[in-house]
């Protein structure tokens, strides 16, 4: 069996044969994730909110006029791994070409086979809504000289080929750094890959071997089963990542998903979520209240939660150096992943109305130093400023 | 548990199949057409397979949910000063404050009872109000043209016209004991006040009485039962919504005290 996957990962690797089939060019839609931001029907028009101000996701469909029908598929190459448009444009890195960089060209063109095939959809789209100086297009020369190697994934001899698989589809087309590695004050990815980023008022986990903030606990089936139904006995899949499990990652084959496993479970444990918080006795004791009467029927008790209720003991999502995503969740509420596997797409209801800065502050200062779990106090201000945020937006 | 997300995969589809969306602000919201469109459809659905997987999920918004709005707990909204004053005595009359709980005025049921007044339910706005006026049973409730609002205004105005009439007082300037032998009188039919054909005297009092009494025990976000006193004093504990760790725990005290609809403990 094992031999099997081995097989057939390496085959997905480096198999030219495949690229002409447009299933193998559909595959690479789902492991791209470009439904996430390019919406359903690829016809574009979603808004993303980044630091530099709004960017709308352009029309890939291939309609002459305001898709890319007119594309060679070296243009479409170009974009993919260089960031570079058609008449020189320069694609901004919103459109994770860093990523797309490391793909293998006959993946590549096995895409371009795919999208040439998908229905037309006339829809124009006005992308650049960035600030000065950001809308300036040509800026991001000066971007891609400064944090742009683009270089095809190599392949590491030492390691295995589900390993190499892994790996190639986490920094390459799976661009799960775009989220979960910390960015530099220019947006571009710091040296410390996937251990964690704030972004859009989430803050997508630590993805590294650490005990406290990443997945040390998880074995590689939980990650598999993470990412095939949104949900595991540890955590459940919610914003941005539960769009990308129903998007993608649910779709992806056992064997990649394995494989994903394989890398992630070896990435060396990141310096933490900063650890627990000290003179939090007040906080403690109100939250221990609060959790009782708001949480504990569903999370239970014992923050053991149930097969559609994400346990919030050992939850990575709750152990993470900064509380963004457990705050906004408590405040406007959630949605878990809805997939083949788990249909369900459990909710959390909004508990914005009911709980003040104070006590979402006391309640999560508990959840995180509470059965087991450590991580730094949640102060009333913090709520205070991601109520507002959300409410803005 | 998998019993309860069955259940709430059958509520999502039934949601579905009936074109039914929870959400009002969702742009499928039920239309006319397509309601008659999905009901065409359910004997069609019925009759053809033996199983079908209908997939879909629950819809879900960000900020969901109506929560009902606390009232104002200063002023008055309907009452003038004197109706307020004399409801405020009547109140403290059906509910006297003593070593179990606070009284009705304390415990904020004039309160209640004035933003009721001053709501829906004073003006009626969810019953068909329009004549012909008929008489009905006991058992239909009041039949006139007057709402609420109208039938308090009309019947404290008649209280106050009974009282200087037969004491030269106001209601609330009587003595405990006197206050007590006009209610009981409006209770017992010994006073008839100046109302209106169709509107007792006896149903004045009790629907001030049974307001009185929610006022007591509704949710602290209504104006009364201020600090949930009532609950503590019958031992109910409000908006718990999880008693699993007490089901087996026959005739044994509920140990905790009550929470209302805003988390208040």
């Amino acid at each position: 069996m094992k031999k099997i996957i081995l097989a057939a990962a390496l085959a997905a690797l480096s198999s030219p044969a495949l690229a002409a089939s447009t299933d193998a060019g559909k595959y690479q839609v789902v492991l791209g994730d470009c439904e996430g931001c390019h919406g359903k029907n690829l016809a574009g028009g979603v808004v993303l909110t980044t630091p530099f101000g709004k960017m709308v996701t352009p029309n890939i469909t291939p309609d002459k006029d305001t898709g890319i029908g007119n594309y060679s598929a070296e243009d479409f190459r170009q974009a993919m791994k260089a960031g570079l448009a058609p008449g020189g444009k320069l694609l901004y890195p919103a459109m994770p070409y860093p990523s797309y960089a490391r793909m293998s060209d006959g993946d590549v063109a096995a895409l371009w086979g795919y999208l040439k095939t998908v229905k037309p959809v006339k829809n124009q789209v006005n992308v650049n809504q960035l600030r000065f100086p950001f809308n300036l297009r040509f800026a991001m020369r000066g971007w891609n000289m400064l944090f742009f190697a683009p270089a095809p994934y190599a392949n590491n001899p030492a390691k295995s080929a589900a390993w190499n698989r892994g790996a190639y589809l986490v920094s390459g087309a799976g661009h799960c750094g775009a989220c979960h590695t910390p960015k530099n004050a220019f947006g571009a990815d710091k040296a410390t890959a996937l251990t964690g980023a704030a972004l859009q008022g989430w803050f997508a986990p630590d993805l590294t071997s650490d005990a406290g903030a990443g997945l040390g606990s998880w074995s590689q089936a939980d990650i598999v089963e993470y990412l095939q139904t949104g949900r595991n006995n540890r955590s459940m899949a919610s914003g941005p990542m539960a769009e990308a499990v129903e998007n993608s990652t649910s779709k992806m084959t056992d064997a990649d998903l394995k494989a994903i496993a394989v890398y992630l479970k070896d990435l060396p444990a990141s310096r933490g979520n900063g650890g627990g918080a000290t003179g939090i006795e007040a906080q403690m004791k109100s939250g221990a209240v609060l959790y009782d009467i708001s949480c504990a029927a569903c999370h239970d008790r014992n923050g053991k939660g149930s097969l559609i209720f994400p346990p919030l003991a050992g939850n990575p999502t709750v152990r993470q150096v900064r509380a963004d995503s457990i705050v906004r969740m408590v405040l406007a509420g959630g949605k878990g992943a809805a997939t083949a596997k788990a249909p369900t797409g459990p909710g959390m209801p909004s508990f914005a109305w009911r709980l003040s800065d104070n006590q979402v502050a006391d309640i999560l200062t508990y959840v995180r130093n509470n059965w087991g779990n450590r991580a730094p106090a949640v102060s009333p201000e913090t709520v205070g400023r991601i109520r507002s945020s959300l409410h803005g937006s | 548990m998998i019993a309860l997300e069955l259940a709430l995969k059958l509520a999502a589809n039934k949601n579905r199949i009936a074109g039914v969306d929870f959400m009002q602000h969702d742009p499928r919201a039920l239309s006319r057409r397509r309601l008659l469109a999905s009901v065409a459809a359910v004997p069609i659905l019925a009759a053809s397979a033996d199983g079908r997987t209908i997939s879909g999920e629950l819809p879900w918004s960000p900020f969901a949910g109506e929560p009902p709005r606390p009232v104002n707990p200063l002023g008055w909204y309907f009452f003038t000063p004197g109706e307020a004053a004399t409801v405020e005595a009547i109140v403290d009359r059906f509910i006297p404050g003593d070593h179990l709980s606070p009284g009705g005025k304390d415990s904020g049921c004039a309160v209640f009872i004035d933003r009721q007044l001053a709501g829906s339910f004073g003006q009626s706005s969810r019953l068909y109000t329009k004549g012909p006026f008929m008489p009905g049973l006991p058992t239909q409730g009041y039949q006139g043209d007057l709402t609420p609002a109208g039938r308090y205004r009309l019947g404290l105005w008649a209280l106050n016209d009974y009282t200087n009439t037969t004491y030269k007082k106001d209601f609330r300037a009587l003595g405990i004991d006197q206050q007590d032998a006009v209610l009981g009188g409006l209770d017992g039919g010994k006073i008839k006040l100046k109302l209106k054909p169709g509107f007792s005297t006896k149903e004045f009092f009790e629907l001030m009485l049974q307001n009185t009494m929610e006022g007591f025990f509704a949710d602290p976000l209504y104006g009364g039962n201020k600090n949930m006193a009532s609950w503590k004093m019958i031992g109910f504990p409000g908006a718990r919504y999880d008693y699993r760790d007490h089901i087996d725990k026959h005739n044994q005290p509920y140990p905790k005290g009550p929470v209302s609809i805003y988390g208040q403990v």
